[in-house]
C-alpha cells in the first residue's frame, strides 16, 4: 500500500495515483492522482484530478508504478492512440 | 407491492422511532404526491407524481412524461415527451431520483478555463 | 484504508461524481450507505457531453451507476483521524488480514495433518 498505481479505467483513462485504500469490490482510493491524456497528434498531457474514490465496476487494469522508470519517461514525445471503452455502457 | 407501502413512509415519519442501519438513506416518503426525475440505466428519463414505493426502490408514478432522446444518441434529449400514465419503474433500472420542483435548466455555471 | 470509510469522512464535503452515462453532478454529501448510493444536496448536473447544466436541491444516485468520485484533499486526513480514534473497533479488519496469512498456511495444515495420519499408521500397511 501507498505505492504509485497505473490505473486503466473501463471507459479507457489511464490515471496513475498513490494507493490509499481497496475493499473487495476493488473500489479504490487514489490520492494525489493525475490523468494521463494520451494524443496521436500531441504529447501526453497530464491533468490533476487529486483525491479519487474509483468504483470497482470501473477498473479494468491496475499496474504498479516503477516511479524510477516512469520518471525517464518523456512524456512530452509520446504520442498514442486514446484506448477505446472495453465496455459499452 | 409499491402501492401497499404507504405505511413504510408512515414508519419513517416517526420522528420519535429511532432509525435503523438497514433503513435506506432515501425517505421517499418526502416526495409522495409530489412530481419527481427518474433516470434510469439505458438513457431513459421520466417525470411523474409518485404515488407508491418499496424498499427495493421499484416506484409508482402516476401522470408520467417520457422524455424522448436523439435517436442516434440514447444519452442526448429532445424537447419530444410522451405521455405513459400510471407506471411502475423498476427499482433495479433507477439511476437517480431528485424532486422535480427546484430542478432547472440554467446557463454554463462553471468559471471557463479557456477564459 | 476502505473507500466507503472516505466517503462516509467526505459527508458535508463538496464533490464531483461521474456516472457511468457520462453525467457528472456536483454536490455536497448528505449521506451514503455499503452499497455507495448516494444523497447529494445543491446539485450541479452536467450532460455527458458538457454542454447542458441543471442546478436541483437534492438527488439520490444509485451507487452502481457511478464510474468515480472526486473528493476534496483534505478529507482524507480526516479519515485517518477517524479510523486512529476507532482504531481497536477495527481489530477485526486487521485480523481479517491474519486470516488471510492462516489461509495461506491451510496446506500446511494438511499436510501436518497428513504426516500425523501416517505417523499413526501400523507399521507395514503398505504391504
Amino acid at each position: 500500500m501507498s505505492g504509485t498505481v497505473s490505473i486503466i479505467t473501463a471507459d479507457g483513462r489511464n490515471i496513475v495515483g498513490t494507493l490509499k485504500g481497496f475493499d473487495q469490490t476493488i473500489n479504490l482510493i487514489l490520492d494525489d492522482s493525475h490523468e494521463r491524456v494520451y494524443s496521436s497528434s500531441q504529447g501526453v498531457e497530464q491533468v490533476v484530478l487529486g483525491l479519487y474514490i474509483i468504483r470497482g465496476d470501473n477498473v479494468a487494469v491496475i499496474g504498479e508504478l516503477d516511479e524510477e522508470l516512469d520518471s525517464r519517461l518523456d512524456l512530452h514525445n509520446i504520442r498514442a492512440e486514446p484506448l477505446n471503452p472495453i465496455i459499452n455502457y | 407491492m409499491p402501492t401497499s407501502t404507504p405505511s413504510q413512509g408512515g414508519d419513517s415519519g416517526g420522528a420519535g422511532k429511532e432509525r435503523r442501519k438497514k433503513e435506506s438513506i432515501l425517505d421517499l416518503s418526502k416526495y409522495l404526491d409530489k412530481a419527481i426525475r427518474v433516470k434510469f440505466s439505458g438513457g431513459r428519463e421520466a417525470t411523474g407524481v409518485l404515488k407508491g414505493y418499496d424498499p427495493l426502490l421499484n416506484l409508482v408514478l402516476d401522470t408520467t412524461i417520457e422524455y424522448l432522446r436523439d435517436p442516434d444518441d440514447p444519452y442526448r434529449l429532445t424537447e419530444d415527451t410522451r405521455p405513459l400514465g400510471l407506471v411502475v419503474c423498476r427499482g433495479t433500472a433507477i439511476v437517480l431520483i431528485c424532486p422535480l420542483d427546484g430542478t432547472e435548466s440554467i446557463p454554463n455555471p462553471f468559471v471557463q478555463q479557456d477564459a | 484504508m476502505l473507500p466507503l470509510s472516505l466517503l462516509r469522512t467526505a459527508q458535508n464535503h463538496p464533490m464531483l461524481v461521474e456516472l457511468k452515462n457520462g453525467e457528472t453532478y456536483n454536490g455536497h454529501l448528505v449521506s451514503c450507505d455499503n452499497w455507495m448510493n448516494i444523497n447529494l444536496r445543491d446539485v450541479i448536473c452536467t450532460s455527458r457531453d458538457g454542454d447542458k447544466f441543471w442546478r436541483m436541491p437534492e438527488c439520490y444516485i444509485r451507487g452502481s451507476t457511478i464510474k468515480y468520485l472526486r473528493i476534496p484533499d483534505e478529507v482524507i486526513d480526516m479519515v485517518k483521524e477517524e479510523v486512529s480514534s476507532k482504531g481497536r473497533g477495527r481489530g477485526d479488519i486487521k485480523g481479517r488480514g491474519g486470516a488471510q496469512r492462516g489461509r495461506g498456511g491451510m496446506p500446511g495444515r494438511g499436510k501436518e495433518t497428513l504426516e500425523k495420519l501416517l505417523l499413526r499408521l501400523p507399521v507395514g500397511w503398505m504391504e
